[in-house]
């Protein structure tokens, strides 16, 4: 949940990037670490004891500086993404203004990204939350593999897959060179602030 | 696709899945991509490729069995187990907290031991050493931990009988022979709290919220939702901020309460709980809220 200060005009929110394990989370959290450079107000945290892969999160402070007169941070998390770490995602997740699923692009991934959705829906009504109604950015990473011959799902497909219902705002990236990062970034944190604003109505 | 133009895109789905650390389907590929090539029968290479793939195959192994048996909670560095403790903690028994939550259990057990100094703190702390104990060390140690503080008066006797009714039950469960001293004293005094059917901590649910309805008092007929701070078992410790005092004015320690919405993780229920203690807290960045602890009756 969002701390709002009042007094201070401050406005704190939590983004978190979910998604299957290897779908490109902390490559994500990487690429705006190293590309908002004026944004950022810490550093990133990664918290990985095994090799690449995610065991319990990362995280990275961002600032927005002033929004309608308040000033706007961001804190950004990824969840490790492995089936078996299921409570760290739960705890990552909660109090959680927007979501990013970042869905892998590669076709052996398919059943994988449906799985992973499905988990982000059970969390999210775990903490009274429902999946239609949270600030919701899908983003389909790996683009960029086609260009080595990989099978991928298209993104029709994958709108088919994933997105039939919910209908939310989606884009093709490639994390791993930046590509949809940002767009994808922008998208979750308007839609993240617009009900933040409803909720606490502080630029009216 | 000729055969030779499907055995290379498959080695090459191999390696593009295993550089990005998706081993079984990695494996998949070179699995089929070796079928393949067993098949034909002139190929000048043949067993030297065979063998290749079989070597790949077998470092993917390798890497598997290494993820699968890796702990799920290793050891952070002091800096992670810092940052778990700000990002997801308020106060000093949240943070102790959020690191048992991630398995951070040596750092959190040295934190709980500290906040049993504190008065407000201390049933809890003493609840969560119980439970860290359990996680790392052994029955053994749980039970030698209660009866050092049995043997002590560092907790009321109604603060160790909670303790007792946590561990006993998961004692049972795992066979352990010799039952706990029941503390005796200022437990009599306590009214309405009923220890004698305690639910082992593993067949209750984590209860997230709970709402409870008003029989009187200024909310009387309303359902006002209060998030769960802490657990153990079947007692539930709420956090009411001093601003909310007024809601819960008129519950005092023993009131049961006949209408309890629990909502939990996996599913909401109606049931009963009792207030086993209502205390202000005295120090600290909650100091003047109050944390009301509530026994699960029946649910």
């Amino acid at each position: 949940m969002a701390i709002f200060n009042l007094k201070k005009k401050e406005i704190e929110c939590k983004v978190v990037f979910y998604g299957p394990g290897r779908c490109g989370k902390t490559t994500n959290l990487e690429y705006i670490f190293k590309s908002y450079k004026k944004q950022i107000t810490g550093e990133m945290v990664s918290i990985n004891t095994e090799g690449d892969r995610t065991l319990f999160f990362d995280f990275l402070p961002m600032g927005l500086g002033k929004i309608k007169g308040c000033d706007v941070r961001v804190q950004l998390y990824t969840v490790p993404g492995q089936v078996k770490y299921s409570s760290t995602r739960k705890l990552v997740l909660r109090g959680v203004d927007g979501i990013v699923f970042v869905a892998d692009s590669l076709e052996v991934r398919r059943e994988k990204n449906m799985l992973s959705l499905k988990d982000l829906q059970a969390n999210l009504k775990e903490y009274g939350k429902s999946i239609f109604k949270v600030p919701l950015i899908l983003q389909y990473n790996k683009r960029d593999l086609a260009d080595e011959g990989i099978p991928l799902m298209s993104t029709e497909q994958m709108e088919k897959d994933l997105n039939r219902q919910l209908k939310v705002p989606s884009f093709a990236a490639s994390a791993v060179k930046g590509a949809g990062v940002g767009v994808t970034l922008k998208a979750c944190l308007m839609e993240t602030l617009k009900s933040l604003q409803r909720e606490f109505k502080w630029a009216e | 696709m000729n055969i030779s133009l499907k055995i290379k895109s498959l080695l090459n789905e191999a390696e593009v899945y295993r550089s990005q650390g998706l081993l079984n389907e990695a494996r998949e590929k070179y699995q089929a991509a070796s079928g393949l090539i067993t098949k034909i029968d002139k190929l000048k290479n043949k067993d030297s490729l065979l063998r290749a793939i079989a070597e790949k195959i077998q470092f993917i192994d390798k890497k598997s069995a290494k993820t699968g048996t890796a702990p799920s909670s290793p050891e952070l560095s002091e800096k992670g187990q810092d940052l778990i403790k700000n990002l997801f903690g308020e106060n000093d028994l949240e943070k102790a907290v959020a690191l048992a939550k991630f398995g951070q259990f040596e750092r959190a057990l040295a934190e709980f031991q500290a906040l049993l100094k504190n008065e407000a703190y201390r049933l809890e702390a003493g609840k969560n050493i119980i439970r860290c104990k359990l996680a790392t060390a052994s029955l053994d140690d749980a039970v030698a931990q209660y009866q050092q503080w049995f043997s002590q008066d560092l907790f009321s006797a109604v603060q160790l009988e909670s303790i007792r009714v946590y561990l006993q039950p998961i004692l049972d469960k795992k066979g352990f022979g010799t039952p706990l001293p029941v503390p005796v004293g200022e437990k009599d005094d306590a009214d309405g709290i009923e220890f004698s059917m305690p639910e082992p901590e593993e067949e209750m649910l984590d209860i997230t919220s709970i709402g409870i309805t008003f029989t009187n008092g200024t909310h009387k007929g309303k359902m006002v939702e209060f998030d769960v701070n802490f657990q153990s078992g079947d007692m539930l410790s709420l956090i009411v901020a001093k601003n909310d005092r007024g809601m819960i004015e008129d519950l005092n320690e023993g009131d049961d309460i006949e209408d309890v919405q629990f909502y939990s993780p996996i599913a909401m229920f109606k049931g009963t709980a009792v207030v086993a203690t209502k205390t202000a807290i005295q120090s600290g960045p909650k100091q003047g809220d109050f944390c009301l602890d509530l026994k699960i009756l029946t649910a």
